[in-house]
């Protein structure tokens, strides 16, 4: 579903963007989530980009977003769950991942974030995260995607348009479907180990792998 | 591109102005440009895309196209649309870096709003120099050795740009109003169109008649014609369309009481859609809606080194930088458009916002709002 459309709608008020998202998605986008961090270990370095609510309880953690607010949001659903130190929240784009140590990360994780970059900085982003991960640490990516199949792709686009209005009424952007995203995460160089689609194949949960060194 | 289609493009995207049309982001070769070639940035608005080309045509040069969201410069660069991460983003991710030796790139005026040089220059190593306000000044900018003329930096509100807002506003209210005509007025439904065409129309084209009388002075700063709350401007206006309605009536000799109180109603409502933030649609006016316009932008001399960053990106040529004494000030200061741009960007924070009230907004503050808000129109003091 067009979840990361009534995202955009909430973002623009982002202090209601937690109890709205829930109710929205009833719970679902929760459950995403949870699957999503569901292999992270303890202790773990774990990088979160468009962090907007963190997740992965035991590992260090950073949180990346471009917006200040949602920052906020994350920082102060962090203090609720009681996370300590371990959890810290930066002001940082995606291209500003250069500055990131090679190596450095166990998991990079993602989500609804891949569909809000540009062809440019997907392509970026996806380089720099193999760049950053250490051999055989992974990223875990649920984002919309854009169905293969075309009837789904046009029932996809049914629901979406109007969405897409309302979005633009209320925040005055627009959002997109990521394009190929599974063959754009291998031509990064990482190995895809499992692809999770939903039933109409317009949003999957991906987990892929830097490969181990030779 | 040739001229029809160029002209066909910008009707049909003045008509849809009022909606975002983004184009695809990243570099864009003008001519054959090599390693010296300048390299200009901007949003990416496909109005503006097409017309920027258009002005670098037979130019050797790369241009950058940033992400704003599908928003033109201005409207994107003080929304937060078009703001520091979009900026680094496509200097970082675009490839441009090996295309290039220098590391010079060239903003829109208008985006000083809303994209902060230093944060630029400190995580991606780019300088940035601030353009002219319009495309069409671009060539002489970069033949006269990247310097501007204090005409190449003030925006202007001529004919053909209060045409194209009254067209801009026309068309989606036209429409509106077309579909409820349809539904509980049918047989007037050309002649309501007629109406909201006619009134934007009039009251744009006439802008510098009654323009004149709104300078920003005093705390109300002058806009008790735009001010929705007082509607003179408003009032006016409906007065003439009532007193037309009853002469041409009269002369038409169907005078009728339920003629003028439909259409004297029904050019009430135009009117005050039309006007609800006549102001804002101006360029030459800070939003009427936002409380922003009753800030004053206040110099502390003490702090001032004379860097002229404030002339440089003030769209209204408030400021005058003595270069010998190395000091700012607002000779122009009345013309201030509240927009902020000189606040961001001033190296030593010399510049500050007070409000009606007499409370310091401080730059810091303008910072974190200017260049990255959403939905948030208003600063206070204390965030």
């Amino acid at each position: 579903m067009s979840t990361y459309v009534l995202m955009k709608i909430l973002e623009s008020t982002a202090s209601r963007y937690d109890r709205g998202i829930r109710l929205l998605t009833l719970g679902r986008l929760d459950r995403a989530y949870e699957c999503l961090a569901s292999p992270i270990k303890k202790g773990q370095k774990v990088l979160d980009i468009g962090c907007g609510t963190a997740a992965a309880k035991g590992a260090t953690i950073k949180g990346i977003d471009v917006n200040p607010e949602m920052l906020e949001v994350a920082r102060r659903r962090a203090e609720a769950a009681s996370f300590g130190p371990e959890i810290e929240f930066v002001e940082m784009g995606v291209a500003e991942l250069g500055s990131e140590p090679p190596e450095s990360y166990d998991v990079v994780m993602s989500g609804l974030c891949f569909s809000e970059l540009t062809t440019d900085e997907l392509a970026y982003t996806l380089k720099e995260i193999n760049r950053i991960l250490k051999p055989g640490g992974l990223l875990l990516a649920a984002d919309e995607v854009r169905p293969g199949n075309p009837l789904k792709w046009i029932i996809h686009y049914l629901i979406r348009i109007p969405l897409v209005v309302i979005t633009y009424i209320i925040t005055q952007t627009t959002t997109q479907a990521v394009k190929d995203l599974p063959q754009k995460v291998r031509a990064a160089g990482l190995v895809i180990k499992s692809l999770n689609p939903n039933k109409l194949e317009d949003f999957i949960e991906l987990v892929a792998q830097k490969p181990e060194r030779k | 591109m040739n001229l029809l289609s160029y002209i066909i493009i910008n009707i049909v995207e003045t008509l849809l102005r009022m909606m975002p049309l983004p184009t695809r982001t990243g570099i864009i070769k003008m001519g054959h440009p090599g390693k010296d070639s300048p390299v200009l940035l901007t949003g990416n608005y496909h109005l503006t895309i097409t017309r920027v080309k258009r002005a670098l045509k037979g130019m050797d040069a790369y241009l950058l196209v940033a992400n704003s969201r599908g928003i033109n410069v201005w409207c994107a660069s003080a929304g937060g649309h078009f703001n520091n991460h979009g900026v680094i983003s496509a200097l970082k991710t675009s490839g441009i870096e090996k295309l290039v030796n220098h590391h010079n790139v060239i903003l829109p005026q208008l985006a000083a709003t809303g994209v902060e040089t230093r944060a630029i220059q400190s995580k991606t190593g780019w300088k940035v120099i601030w353009g002219p306000v319009y495309a069409r000044d671009i060539p002489e900018f970069l033949r006269n050795g990247l310097k501007k003329t204090p005409q190449m930096r003030e925006v202007s509100f001529p004919g053909t740009a209060r045409l194209e807002m009254a067209i801009a506003w026309a068309f989606p209210i036209s429409l509106i109003a077309v579909l409820i005509a349809l539904l509980f007025w049918r047989q007037s439904t050309p002649y309501l169109a007629a109406l909201v065409w006619g009134m934007a129309l009039l009251m744009f084209l006439a802008f510098p008649l009654y323009g004149r009388w709104l300078t920003a002075k005093g705390k109300r700063i002058g806009f008790v014609f735009f001010d929705f709350g007082r509607g003179g401007f408003q009032l006016i206006l409906w007065g003439t369309v009532l007193v037309g309605l009853i002469i041409y009536s009269l002369a038409a000799d169907q005078f009728s009481g339920g003629f003028i109180l439909r259409w004297g109603f029904a050019s009430l409502v135009v009117i005050i859609v039309l006007s609800m933030d006549l102001a804002g649609s101006t360029p030459v006016f800070h939003s009427s809606l936002s409380e922003d316009r009753l800030l004053k932008v206040y110099l502390d001399k003490t702090k001032c080194q004379g860097a002229s960053f404030c002339e440089q990106v003030c769209p209204q040529n408030c400021y005058q930088v003595n270069q010998e004494k190395h000091t700012a000030t607002m000779p122009r200061a009345e013309q201030c458009i509240r927009c902020g741009a000189c606040i961001v960007q001033c190296p030593f924070d010399a510049l500050y916002f007070k409000n009606p009230q007499g409370e310091v907004i401080p730059p810091e503050s303008i910072r974190k709002f200017k260049l990255n808000l959403l939905g948030k129109r208003l600063v206070k003091p204390g965030d």
